[in-house]
């Protein structure tokens, strides 16, 4: 056995001796063809690439994005303080030979909160000029937080009540240029509230039941509503802004068709606006947001009509809706840089104030957070955000999935804090 | 007997291994062209993944590298130090003058679509991040069709042509890239016709789909589009290679891609005209028939991520002067809030929509780096990088504004801007690693004395004292000396007092002239042929 091993051995030293002795260029390649030759096997990737190759050409998160026959699971898309949300989703941007788009919801949480929804969408009509959409959405809130009217509300009088609403609303707009929109918008929104689920916070009309200034509590109301808006969007990119200006106006009339006492209006107004520096690589962005609403005699808001501040998208030191009151005033600034291509840093510092009156607020008592943020992008359109916000009141850690100044759709169906 | 068999076995291993060392030269070098390719009709088409691409030569870098005080030599290259010309590269321009008719012809100029039929569409792009078809003009020549995207007019058309005409002239296999004009008319959908749309569902093509997708991209005012069209390339087509490793299915592919001259030296050509996109995926291996076999040839593709452009939009400021993802840079901009801004990041562009970010200022020619490590690149050495840039310099000023000239620019500010930048990292190529070695080159023995060209001293580099110009043969500002040369053991005996350029008398085979500067030597080998003697190796030392 072992002289057959050294033949074998003997044989192959001895070809490699053989091998050496070339006597030409020429030839010491072709003898090291000869050697690759006789260890020719097929060029498959590993197993990993084939994994990823099989992603990418089968499309599969496109397909998991679109679904199966429309139908989807969707992740994501209840606001601050639901839980984990997850439900299945209808969505269609084929029809009417892709002129049309219709999208259907129903969405639960670890919380046990539950939005549904349904809408449908032409977005371009007439040339491109104009653009409409109608949707209607039920929101069941089981434990929203409410820490008392005025700026003046303190944390630890938290309370959580439940919001429920049925919207149905319509928009039609015009695209006057490629960057400036208008258009108008009518709904209907039937909310009423009752007592918070959350047991580790006592119900909002247990604290607050007598509260005159807190107006809305266990009403049932049904609210017509129509009104318009202005926007101008002079970005660089709607997903992932590094320069330009953005400008909206919203103007909302309300009218309580049920118990004729909470009729009100209310002015949304937002401009943000973008420094670069260094090729984009720095980017100084403010934002500037004022809610102001209006009431006649004898009409009174709903403390869940009200304009709030606090939370991953206003004031980022606070706990979201810490603030609730009539009018509100909201400033951002932020200092961006990039630390790789997929990766931008935050430097940010945020001031607001909820007031009773309208245009008017004491800037000695402006409550104010300072904190860092990561944001990841891919193509510079954010897709995850780390916010972390340090103000007296401590520190609140926001993982978001969406840019910093987001905005609500022009057809949102309720108040933008819980849209 | 077990004692005499591993005598045997020991001699043997000392027979093997001794042979190695023994021979520098053979009759045949330097080789010109690679031997006759073998045939490789049994290689299959390779897929690669993008994704998987980037975090291994991100994360894990794959291939062979050099050891601190051992550096690789690069290989597939012939006693000359030049790469033979076969199925991965041919000697053009600095080997053979080109005329500009000849560059800015590039890899052929006759094959433009025929515009007097219908193009018929035969598949929807779906890899890239442009918008395209392919399709098929009256002549039955089957092109892709690329498109700009709709708010960078000319940003990516213009380079994927302009930069193939570089590349072709710089010794690569290249595709033939038309800029065309058309209108909508001009496209009919063929029969059964299958999209994949953006979600990954696929369905028959319609005529809408044709009309929707040129919706995204220019129109010029006249009502036509332009776009790049790029003539198939003959053969099948196995994938793209990689740039380390060979490929196991090809016989002829036998020496590691990370140790080629073409693919390390690629990195100077890619630095030169931005081509931060310069990985696998824009790669493509061809099996194709020539040379008595069916062999794979191997290509590069696609330029439109190139001088400015990142094919959807500019290309990020970043680009080549930092990997998307890099330790190093990623720290620091977190630990400093960012107020340690990169010089790149102060660039200056001419805010030119069809430029895009391309300028020269700023530009680091030995710093430069693709989007993310390329092996090849990574093992560059000075001697890969003097062989880049030598082929770089050989373009004149004139010969470069007529190859930009074929972007086909409507703004002429867009055409001066990329020639002007194309002529100063032209230079900083030659600035960089012109002073890396010595670089000397085409050595020839003429009249009795070893003549060759000072590249550094023509590209107007300072010279050191006595240094002559071209032809002019003696190198008085270098030490000079000859030795007669043993092929078969490398051993050299110096010969005395031979210490100018003139040929010293000896009845060797070889000889050997090493002309060095500080620690910059090279080393010219000269083998007598009758009663002349021919260069027949280069060595270089820095």
């Amino acid at each position: 056995m072992m002289r057959v091993h050294y033949r074998v051995l003997a044989i192959t030293l001895l070809s490699c001796v053989l091998q050496g002795q070339e006597t030409s260029r020429a030839s010491e390649i072709e003898a090291a063809r000869d050697r690759k030759q006789a260890s020719l096997e097929p060029d498959v990737p590993n197993k990993w690439e084939q994994r990823l190759i099989f992603v990418k050409e089968g499309k599969v998160l496109e397909r998991l994005s679109a679904g199966v026959a429309g139908f989807r699971l969707q992740i994501g898309g209840m606001p601050t303080g639901s839980g984990f949300a997850i439900g299945p989703n209808y969505m269609r941007e084929d029809l009417g030979r892709g002129k049309v788009s219709v999208n259907a919801f129903a969405l639960g949480s670890t919380r046990l909160w539950t939005k549904l929804g349904a809408g449908v969408k032409i977005p371009s009509m007439a040339g491109d000029r104009l653009f409409w959409e109608a949707a209607a959405v039920y929101h069941n809130y089981n434990s929203l937080g409410y820490y008392g009217p005025g700026p003046d509300s303190q944390e630890s009088s938290r309370t959580n009540y439940a919001f429920e609403d049925t919207n149905i609303d319509t928009l039609l707009g015009v695209k006057l240029t490629p960057w400036l929109r208008a258009g108008g918008s009518v709904g209907f929104q039937h909310p009423n509230t009752g007592r918070g689920k959350d047991e580790r916070y006592a119900s909002t009309e247990d604290v607050f039941g007598n509260n005159p200034r807190v107006i809305g509590l266990k009403e049932e109301v049904d609210f017509l509503r129509g009104g318009f808006f202005v926007e101008m969007d002079r970005r660089d990119s709607p997903t992932g802004p590094r320069s330009g200006t953005y400008v909206t106006m919203r103007w909302d009339d309300y009218r309580d068709r049920e118990l004729r006492r909470h009729d009100f209006r209310r002015l949304d107004l937002e401009a943000q606006q973008y420094l670069p520096l260094f090729n984009k690589r720095r980017v100084i962005a403010l934002r500037g947001r004022t809610v102001q609403t209006f009431t006649t005699e004898g009409q009174t808001l709903p403390f869940y009509q009200q304009a709030v501040l606090g939370g991953g998208n206003d004031l980022r030191g606070f706990r979201p809706y810490r603030f609730h009151d009539n009018n509100a005033i909201l400033m951002n600034a932020e200092y961006r840089w990039e630390v790789f291509s997929g990766l931008d840093m935050a430097l940010f510092a945020d001031a607001g104030q909820v007031t009773a009156e309208r245009w008017t607020f004491d800037a000695k008592n402006l409550e104010t957070a300072v904190g860092f943020g990561f944001r990841f992008n891919v193509r510079n359109a954010p897709f995850l955000r780390l916010d972390v916000g340090f103000s007296h009141e401590g520190f609140q850690i926001f993982l978001k999935f969406n840019g910093p100044f987001a905005q609500r759709s022009l057809a949102s169906s309720s108040a933008p804090h819980i849209f | 007997m077990m004692q005499h068999m591993g005598r045997f076995l020991f001699l043997a291993a000392m027979l093997a291994a001794g042979h190695g060392e023994a021979r520098k030269f053979y009759g045949d070098d330097p080789l010109d062209r690679e031997p006759a390719p073998r045939d490789a009709s049994n290689a299959v088409r390779r897929k690669i993944s993008d994704y998987y691409d980037f975090f291994q030569q991100t994360f894990a870098p794959p291939g062979e590298r050099h050891q601190p005080g051992k550096p690789i030599p690069a290989q597939a290259v012939n006693t000359l130090g030049e790469p033979m010309d076969g199925a991965w590269y041919e000697k053009r321009h600095y080997y053979r003058p080109m005329t500009i008719e000849e560059l800015v012809r590039g890899p052929g100029n006759g094959n433009a679509p025929d515009e007097s039929g219908p193009w018929t569409v035969v598949k929807a792009k779906s890899e890239g991040v442009t918008p395209g078809f392919e399709f098929i003009d009256a002549r039955k020549r089957r092109y892709v069709l690329k498109f700009d995207p709709l708010d960078y007019p000319e940003i990516a058309t213009g380079p994927d042509v302009l930069v193939s005409k570089f590349f072709h002239a710089l010794g690569y296999h290249v595709p033939e890239n038309y800029i065309v004009h058309f209108r909508r008319d001009q496209l009919e959908l063929g029969k059964d016709v299958q999209l994949t749309d953006a979600k990954g569902k696929v369905r028959p093509m319609t005529d809408r789909d044709v009309t929707e997708l040129l919706m995204r991209v220019p129109r010029a005012a006249d009502g036509r589009y332009r776009g790049g069209a790029s003539l198939f390339l003959s053969g099948k087509p196995l994938g793209p290679y990689k740039y380390h490793r060979t490929r196991r299915d090809d016989p002829n592919d036998t020496v590691p891609h990370e140790h080629r001259r073409e693919l390390r030296g690629l990195s100077v050509f890619c630095a030169w005209v931005a081509h931060d996109d310069s990985r696998s995926i824009n790669s493509l291996d061809m099996l194709v028939d020539g040379e008595g076999a069916k062999y794979i040839r191997h290509y590069l593709i696609d330029f439109g991520s190139t001088l400015g452009s990142a094919s959807y939009g500019p290309n990020s400021p970043r680009s080549g002067a930092e990997y998307v993802f890099e330790w190093g840079p990623a720290i620091r901009q977190f630990a400093t809030f960012g107020l340690l801004v990169p010089e790149w990041a102060k660039a200056k562009y001419p805010g030119i929509d069809s430029v895009g970010r391309f300028e020269s200022k700023k530009f680091d020619a030995a710093g430069w780096v693709a989007e993310y490590p390329n092996p090849a690149f990574t093992n560059r050495l000075p001697d890969d990088a003097f062989w880049a840039a030598k082929q770089v310099m050989a373009f004149t000023d004139e010969q470069i504004r007529a190859i930009v000239k074929t972007g086909e620019y409507s703004d002429p500010r867009a055409e001066e801007w990329i020639a002007n930048a194309l002529i100063e990292r032209r230079d900083k190529i030659g600035r960089a690693f012109f002073s890396e070695v010595l670089p000397l080159d085409r050595f020839e023995v003429r009249g009795g004395e070893l003549a060759f060209v000072d590249l550094g001293t023509k590209a107007g580099m300072a010279r050191s004292p006595g240094y002559r110009l071209e032809s002019e043969v003696t190198p008085l500002g270098y030490r000079v000396q000859w030795s007669e040369f043993d092929n078969e053991t490398e051993r050299k005996t110096e010969i005395a007092e031979a210490r100018t350029p003139r040929v010293p008398d000896s009845a060797a085979e070889y000889l050997a002239c090493d002309i060095g500067e500080g620690a910059k030597t090279v080393t010219v080998y000269l083998r007598r042929r009758a009663a002349a003697w021919d260069v027949v190796g280069i060595d270089r030392r820095w």
